[in-house]
């Protein structure tokens, strides 16, 4: 017998729960539409509850923040290739959205002068602005408020427990989709004429060299690449270097940012040799493409990362105990990881701690405009892509282009989860759904899955391709590397119809493994074509075998589709670069500041010990703690922007 | 280091061992390692929730020799049992249905004023409850969440609440920008899920410290009072 199927009627669907996916449904909800939200996870359970809870908040902490700041910040870093529509609309709905939050239940403690949430201390790297938000709780205060925008409004049907399978399109124009409802055993066939993908990430390709949540199998990217959606800067990940390497159930956790690395820290390969000194005005990507070169070279540490080596900012006798008070409490929850896992020498830095970098986010993903539906088109000619075809959070490529900022994705989800949800129930009260015959072929596709005979299981290819894609579409890449990936993508892509598995409907893993499967299969696949186009190196993509992307070439951010034979091709659309003037403004800082480094590491031990202190009186004030930092962002690296 | 799993597949109930082989000489695998590991190896299509592995998300709880712990932060010792938590109607190996949970909640939240000045700071105590990570290791020993029985439908929301959901309502009391009538509405839900069950329990306990007995269960007894019904009302109820 085989799975049975139910039919639904709405406005709208929202793939995803979290930040972007909650308030999305919420908004197209309050504009009328008849709305479901799918959720794999429980309701609200996502990297939003998982993450540090920081977040962007224009004008938070200085009166002279305005959008046009906001909005080149995010280009400038993004090495010009975000969209200035996109950049903008995040700039000037950040405010707004995060008060949407807020009337879910989000608190944050108020800076009683502003009359506004109360903003960390500094800004944060390469924001030329104080305005990032912390939250008592975390990521976990922004859990509960999606969860209420969720369940606490009736209008919103959803399922959680419940796999998104496959859009219904043809001719380019979406007409619903597919879900597994794993919970009750049945398939759900709906009829909707808008979508909004809010599936989060693809870290889970390096699963577990990251620290994320379990769910990022690329999902929305894949979902996407298949009803024939435009992807955009597929190659852009981003790894944070310092994360835990052992022991094994803290792998890929979060231990530290170059920040934390302080004056003194260095980076060290097996050898004991350095590998990076000034560690602390470092870009992650520095940091990372440093640790693995010196694994690429056979002088990695036993776990396959390096040694971050603070012992020396630990000895001098007047700096050395405001440097342990800085460690302790710059990243808190870093530290934490740290202690636990490495143990009391490690944690009062006497011994160096093995690193290794980890997956954390992607810049890339669905091509949309600032309303977040699905765009096509060559340079400077925009189409229509897929209709009906929204995307917010992480879902959504284009935002950030090469490289993140701190604090600016959970921001990104209740910004474009509002305009996607609004463009949402606008699409759909003009549209109405054409015949189900897309859907019905869907159905019979995966009806005819449950009961497969075979000799493979889907976690153990899962686990092949995530070691694979660690080592060939990882934090470096070569051409013959991504050569090498595409062989095997095609092997693999030919190993899914031999996957076993069960006929039962209810909570069927091996179902669920085989489709998460198939989508890493098509996300790695865009992933490597778009890192096959970039010839050379540029923010979160590291080519071993090219050189750096200079900042004063003209950015071009590359695109992604499939066809149909179900290969990627890739193309590039050109940008717009920000004025030189304002480049080379940027650059002089940099090198100035690495200056700085070079002239202290020259000076006699005392006076450097001196020096240092006044430093760190300078940078902790009276209350002799750092001003913590977000940990999950470029922000730590002084180089990004951030005085000490 | 052995360790016995509780598998149930399409119904059907049975016991595995399963052999963890240690990736370090002197690796203490948390359990969630343990269940990793038999999914590599040979389980591989194993059932068990997780996200996080850090203790955020909430979703990996189950039995370990019959009591509820957060898999991903708890210890895997010899001979150990881990089964599915025994309060939630199984759906495959570990993982069980929880959104019976949640939707007994709908249509019984208070919204929050709209409009009013949203920077107000809340109290200790809603920050305190804000810390729950939704990991629904307070519903075992719930009498509460044990009156709907083996066969309530999930799917309809649970009759009867259970310390997560009386901390739902108690923060939705304790937010600044909530009305006398969000209060209000809070509380009689409270009420209608069958807090007077809290009258002689002993109390409950909360994976992550949350001090429930005084910060939910005594706050919504001391407003509710005289509107519980009477013990003999609830003999007859649950009759
Ligand atoms: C440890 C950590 C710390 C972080 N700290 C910060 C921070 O302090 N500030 C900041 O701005 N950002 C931070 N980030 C990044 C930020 O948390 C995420 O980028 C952001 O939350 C993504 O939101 P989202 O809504 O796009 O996706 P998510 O929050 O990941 O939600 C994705 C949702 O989609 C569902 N889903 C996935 N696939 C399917 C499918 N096929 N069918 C149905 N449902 C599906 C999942 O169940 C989930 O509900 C952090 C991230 C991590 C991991
Ligand atoms: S005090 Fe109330 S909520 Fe807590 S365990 Fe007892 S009956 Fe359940
Ligand atoms: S109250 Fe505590 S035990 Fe209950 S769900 Fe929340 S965190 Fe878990
Ligand atoms: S895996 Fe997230 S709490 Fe255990």
């Amino acid at each position: 017998m085989s799975v049975e199927v139910e039919w639904r009627d709405y406005d709208v669907v929202v793939v995803g729960s979290g930040g972007a996916g909650s308030i999305a449904a919420r908004a197209a909800a309050e504009d009328g539409a008849s709305v479901l939200v799918v959720s794999k996870d429980p309701i609200a359970c996502s990297d939003t509850k998982i993450s540090e809870g920081i977040a962007t908040v224009r004008e938070s902490g200085s009166g002279d923040d305005s959008e046009e700041t906001l909005s080149e910040n995010l280009r400038i870093a993004g090495g010009d290739l975000p969209a200035q529509e996109v950049t903008d609309a995040f700039a000037s709905d950040s405010k707004t959205a995060y008060d949407t939050v807020r009337q879910y239940g989000l608190r944050p403690e108020i800076d009683a002068d502003r009359q506004g949430p109360q903003s960390l201390p500094l800004p944060l790297g390469g924001h030329t602005r104080r305005r990032s938000v912390g939250h008592i709780n975390s990521g976990i205060a922004f859990g509960h408020a999606n969860w209420q925008a969720v369940v606490g409004e009736a209008r919103i049907d959803y399922l959680e427990d419940a796999w998104f399978l496959d859009l219904a399109e043809t001719n380019g124009v979406v007409s619903g989709g597919l879900i597994y409802d794993a919970a009750r055993g049945v398939l759900v066939a709906v009829r909707a004429p808008s979508v909004v993908i809010a599936a989060g990430g693809l870290s889970t390709l390096f699963f577990p060299k990251t620290d994320t949540m379990r769910g990022n199998t690329g999902d929305s990217y894949a979902i996407a690449a298949r009803a024939g959606a435009d992807l955009v800067d597929m190659e852009q990940i981003q790894f944070l270097p310092f994360c835990l390497a052992s022991p094994p159930s803290y792998e890929g956790l979060l231990c530290g940012e170059p920040v934390m690395a302080s004056f003194l820290g260095v980076l060290r390969d097996n050898n004991g040799k350095v590998i990076l000194d000034g560690v602390y005005l470092r870009t992650r990507a520095e940091c990372s493409s440093a640790i693995m070169r010196a694994v690429e070279d056979g002088r990695g540490s036993p776990n396959g990362g390096a040694f971050l080596d603070m012992t020396a900012n630990k000895t001098p006798p007047k700096s050395g105990p405001y440097f342990m008070k800085f460690v302790e409490t710059v990243l808190p929850s870093a530290f934490r990881n740290a202690r636990q896992a490495l143990g009391k020498e490690a944690a009062t830095c006497e011994i160096p701690w093995e690193v290794r970098p980890a997956a954390h986010y992607h810049m890339g993903g669905i091509r949309t405009d600032e309303h977040c539906a699905s765009i096509g088109g060559n340079d400077g000619a925009t189409m229509e892509g897929v209709t009906g075809l929204f995307a917010a959070g992480q879902a959504m490529g284009g935002v950030f282009g090469a490289n993140r900022l701190g604090s600016t994705s959970l921001t990104e989800g209740a910004v474009f989860g509002i305009r996607s949800g609004q463009a949402a129930a606008r699409h759909a009260r003009s549209k109405s759904v054409a015949d189900d015959e897309v859907l019905n072929g869907l159905i019979e596709r995966t009806q005819a899955r449950f009961g497969q005979k075979g000799d493979r299981s889907a976690t153990q290819i899962k686990m092949e391709l995530q070691k694979a894609c660690w080592d060939l579409i990882g934090p470096v890449r070569t051409a013959e590397r991504l050569d090498e990936i595409d062989s095997k993508l095609d092997g693999w892509a030919e190993e899914l119809d031999r996957v076993v598995i069960p006929t039962y409907g209810t909570w069927n893993q091996a179902f669920l493994e085989y489709e998460e499967l198939r989508n890493m299969l098509d996300t790695a696949r865009a992933v490597a074509a778009a890192a096959r186009e970039r010839d050379g190196s540029l923010g979160g993509h590291v080519r071993l075998d090219k050189s750096e992307i200079s900042a004063f070439s003209w950015p071009y951010s590359t695109m992604v589709r499939r066809g149909d034979n179900g290969q990627m091709t890739a193309r590039r659309i050109e940008r717009p670069r920000t004025p030189l003037r304002q480049l080379i403004s940027y650059k002089l800082k940099e090198a100035w500041r690495k200056a700085q480094v070079k002239m202290l590491h020259l000076m006699p031990a005392e006076m450097q010990d001196r020096k240092l202190e006044a430093r760190y009186k300078a940078i902790m004030g009276a209350g002799d703690k750092a001003p913590e930092v977000y940990p999950g962002s470029p922000d730590a690296a002084i180089a990004d922007g951030k005085q000490a | 280091m052995k360790v016995e799993i509780v598998l149930t597949r399409d119904g059907d109930q049975q016991v595995v061992s399963y052999d963890y082989q240690r990736r370090e000489p002197k690796e203490r695998p948390m359990v969630l390692d343990v269940l990793l590991q038999a999914q590599a190896t040979t389980i591989p299509d194993l059932a068990f929730r997780y996200g996080c592995r850090a203790r955020n998300c909430g979703v990996c709880t189950i039995d370990i020799n019959g009591k509820p712990r957060i898999a991903c932060r708890a210890r895997a010792r010899e001979g150990d049992r881990l089964e599915p938590v025994s309060t939630l109607p199984v759906l495959g190996d570990l993982v069980v249905r929880r959104d019976g949970v949640a939707r007994q909640l709908r249509g019984r939240l208070p919204v929050a004023a709209q409009g009013n000045d949203l920077n107000v700071e809340a109290p200790q105590a809603y920050h305190e409850l804000t810390a729950c990570i939704e990991c629904y290791a307070c519903l075992t020993g719930c009498p509460m969440h044990a009156r709907n029985g083996e066969n309530a439908d999930p799917g309809a929301g649970y009759e009867f609440g259970n310390p997560f959901s009386l901390l739902k309502l108690q923060r939705a009391r304790l937010d600044p920008l909530g009305s006398s009538q969000s209060r209000e509405q809070a509380l009689k839900s409270a009420v209608e899920l069958g807090l007077s069950s809290c009258v002689d329990c002993p109390g409950c306990k909360c994976g992550v410290g949350i001090d429930l007995k005084n910060l939910v269960v005594s706050e919504l007894l001391t407003a509710a009072g005289d509107r519980l019904p009477e013990p003999s009302d609830l003999s007859e109820e649950t009759a």
